[in-house]
């Protein structure tokens, strides 16, 4: 097994130079949601100086039709299918495990001398059965966005929150000067596990192993996130809502501070704008003082159908995500976070930010990619992410005596669900 | 023999579309649900899905809101809406076309729409229902937070919408009622609420049968509320099998399982039709 792999990286390492001298050419459809596609569509007179043959058609549509359209495109052994995809990391499991025939392998089109440039991170969720199926795109670090004028107000030093146990008393100290109006952040309670998931995935747990064989939701590392939540929680200084009203949070001042992937910049700096100058970053708080201070929520990448024009298809992906030049585009025009490490050495990262009070805010969450703990969403992640937003959703209302216990409870309905062991 | 040739040439394009569109479908998800399609390929195996059905405490809780939901909000709606018609059939009524337009026209408006308005009605913070209560001096609950008041907005919300529609169709078995019976009631002096009690309600029978057969299986595939008003939550609070079904076959692509779960959906309408409609027939 081992020689053949070896043979098939020396063939592909043989052949590469024989494709480098044909130009890709023809046209390409890409499919993306929201900014990202308009991130695409963007970079694509810059990919074209490059590669006149090819010409690009990006597809803007919403999340959730591109998905079903997938799946149903798919589904229908790849009818349909764009050349390129859109793919969230969580999503991307599943996909790899029910329609792994209708997604090129990258490896043969030169993956390889790509692998080294992205976090670990981002990779593990993307390969399956030792196959490449997508290349990383954005990331979600973990960092606290913060209004600046509402902390000085109610006397919190940004600086001096180094563990959650200085958040919450920094939140009484809010709730105290507002009246308990203004709160330190939103938890989407009841309706997703967010909070949990990135609590976890700092303290290096997640719902499942990193080779997604067994369910490790239950280990101590996870218990601690939860019951880390519950303390956030208890505190009072949390607002519930769901996306729409975590944004209306921004606007109208009921939150000071909001806990969230990188990817959220975009957001308040687009939604916000009249709030221009009043925002910072933090990095999150760790669990004991000196502790990790990152963690990933959310973020995508780029697939490559089977039925591609593959050489097209290869050259496109590989200028958007694989070169500072495309990624740091993407990050400037619609706030997507570069998840290829050489990005945070271009000048633009380095660059005071005028609608972050003058902070560096893209150094600041860049540096921390290369201490995010890896973890894999598994073909399972939308079963267990159901079962969670209950359990964690019950925990905080009381209904279990432990985080221990709850998260028992959880790891055996997620074995129901997907049929993998509960780890010991 | 020449005759039914011609009739099955033009029931063609019916059956055609009809064997496509419905009889295929309701064939391959019974396969479906039999199969375990979670990878690649489905492999045949009964259990996959059958056997998690029972054990299931997502699925179970989803049943058991939806049967809730069934029993709370259908009856209300029942009751509401032969009011409605009485009030609507009374002679006194002046502008009759215009309210008869007004308490159907909820169901004009598009699904996702009205969703999404009740979704900010009832905001706990920024809604107008909450204002409106504070105006009052109440101060209203956290709607669509807690289990309970979310389960209220979506029954409010269904029932505002449906209301008007039931009482249309108990509306028209009002008028099918000859007037004579009730000339025969006034002639014997029999009081306004005895003869609505004995003549109306009977005669009505049927016609709430329809509408109540017709609620019950909307209930049963309660989906579109549930899934934008209160999505699903808080804490699984309000899924039904509708919104348990859209997450197992297109967000999870378990084909197999949402399919057993539409199966349970299907069965259990059946039951309580047939239950209804055999209570009704021996009734009257």
């Amino acid at each position: 097994m081992r020689s053949l792999r070896l043979t098939a990286a020396l063939l592909a390492g043989m052949t590469a130079p024989a494709l480098a001298a044909d130009k890709p050419s023809g046209t390409i459809t890409v499919w993306g949601w929201n900014i990202a596609a308009e991130a695409l569509e963007h970079i694509v007179p810059a990919f074209n100086a490059e590669h006149p043959g090819v010409t690009v058609k990006v597809v803007n549509m919403g999340h959730s039709d591109l998905h079903d359209r997938v799946a149903a495109d798919c589904a229908a052994g790849g009818t349909d299918m764009p050349d390129v995809t859109i793919v969230e990391n969580q999503e991307a499991g599943l996909l790899w495990n029910r329609f792994p025939a209708c997604f090129a392998d990258m490896k043969p089109l030169g993956y390889d001398a790509y692998a080294n440039k992205f976090p670990a991170f981002k990779q593990l969720d993307l390969q399956a059965d030792g196959k490449v199926f997508a290349m990383p795109w954005d990331s979600g670090p973990v960092t606290v966005f913060y209004r600046r004028d509402l902390y000085k107000q109610a006397g919190i030093d940004p600086q001096a929150i180094a563990t959650w146990d200085d958040f919450i008393a920094a939140g009484k100290k809010l709730s105290a000067a507002t009246g308990g109006k203004v709160k330190m952040a939103t938890i989407y309670k009841g309706t997703d596990d967010e909070w949990f998931r990135m609590l976890a995935v700092q303290n290096g747990c997640y719902y499942f192993s990193d080779d997604g064989r067994s369910i490790t939701v239950a280990r101590p590392g996870c218990a601690k996130a939860l019951a880390k939540v519950k303390d956030v929680w208890d505190a009072g200084i949390l607002n519930v809502g769901g996306w729409d009203e975590q944004i209306q949070f921004d606007k109208t001042g009921a939150a000071a501070s909001q806990l969230y992937g990188g990817w959220y910049e975009g957001t308040i700096r687009s939604n916000d704008a009249d709030q221009s100058g009043r925002w910072g970053v933090y990095p999150m708080p760790a669990f004991e003082a000196g502790g990790r201070r990152a963690s990933n929520i959310g973020g995508s990448s780029l697939a490559i159908a089977a039925t591609a024009n593959k050489p097209a298809a290869w050259a496109f992906v590989s200028y958007a995500l694989g070169t500072d030049a495309g990624q740091i585009s993407m990050m400037k025009y619609r706030g997507l976070v570069p998840a290829l490490l050489s990005a945070v050495d271009d000048p633009y990262v380095k660059q005071d930010q005028p609608f972050w009070g003058g902070q560096k805010v893209w150094a600041d969450m860049l540096e921390t990619l290369p201490r995010i703990v890896p973890y894999n969403a598994t073909p399972y992640f939308t079963d267990a992410r159901g079962v969670m937003k209950v359990v964690v959703n019950d925990y905080l209302d009381g209904r279990y005596k432990t985080a221990d216990e709850a998260l028992r409870v959880a790891a055996d309905q997620i074995a129901g669900a997907s049929g993998l062991p509960v780890a010991p | 023999m020449r005759r039914s040739a011609v009739a099955y040439g033009f029931l063609f394009p019916y059956l055609a579309v009809f064997a496509a569109f419905w009889a295929w479908p309701i064939v391959q998800s019974i396969v479906y649900s039999l199969q375990n399609t979670r990878g690649a390929v489905p492999v045949f195996s009964p259990s996959a899905n059958w056997g998690r059905l029972a054990g299931d405490p997502v699925f179970l809780r989803a049943l058991g809101h939806t049967l809730a939901f069934l029993v709370l909000q259908v009856p209300a709606m029942l009751a509401l809406a032969i009011g409605l018609a009485v009030a609507l059939n009374a002679p006194a009524l002046r502008a009759r076309a215009l309210f008869r337009f007004a308490f159907f026209a909820p169901i004009v408006v598009g699904e996702v729409a009205y969703s999404t308005v009740f979704r900010l009605l009832f905001n706990g913070q920024y809604g107008a229902v909450n204002k409106a209560l504070a105006a009052l001096g109440i101060a209203g609950p956290d709607w669509l937070n807690e289990p309970v008041s979310a389960f209220a907005v979506l029954v409010i919300a269904v029932t505002w919408r449906w209301t008007g529609y039931n009482a249309i169709i108990v509306l028209a078995g009002l008028q099918g009622i000859p007037r004579e019976l009730y000339e025969a009631a006034e002639v014997d002096g029999v009081p306004r609420w005895l003869q609505f009690w004995r003549i109306t309600l009977p005669l009505l029978l049927p016609v709430v049968a329809v509408a109540a057969v017709l609620s019950i299986i909307g209930s049963l595939q309660l989906f579109v509320e549930p899934q934008l008003i209160t999505r699903s939550g808080p804490g699984g609070a309000t899924e039904t099998l509708g919104t348990y079904l859209y997450q197992q076959g297109f967000r999870a692509f378990n084909f197999g399982y949402a399919a057993a779960i539409g199966y349970a959906a299907a069965m259990l309408a059946l039951v309580v039709s047939l239950a209804q409609v055999s209570l009704f027939r021996s009734r009257t």
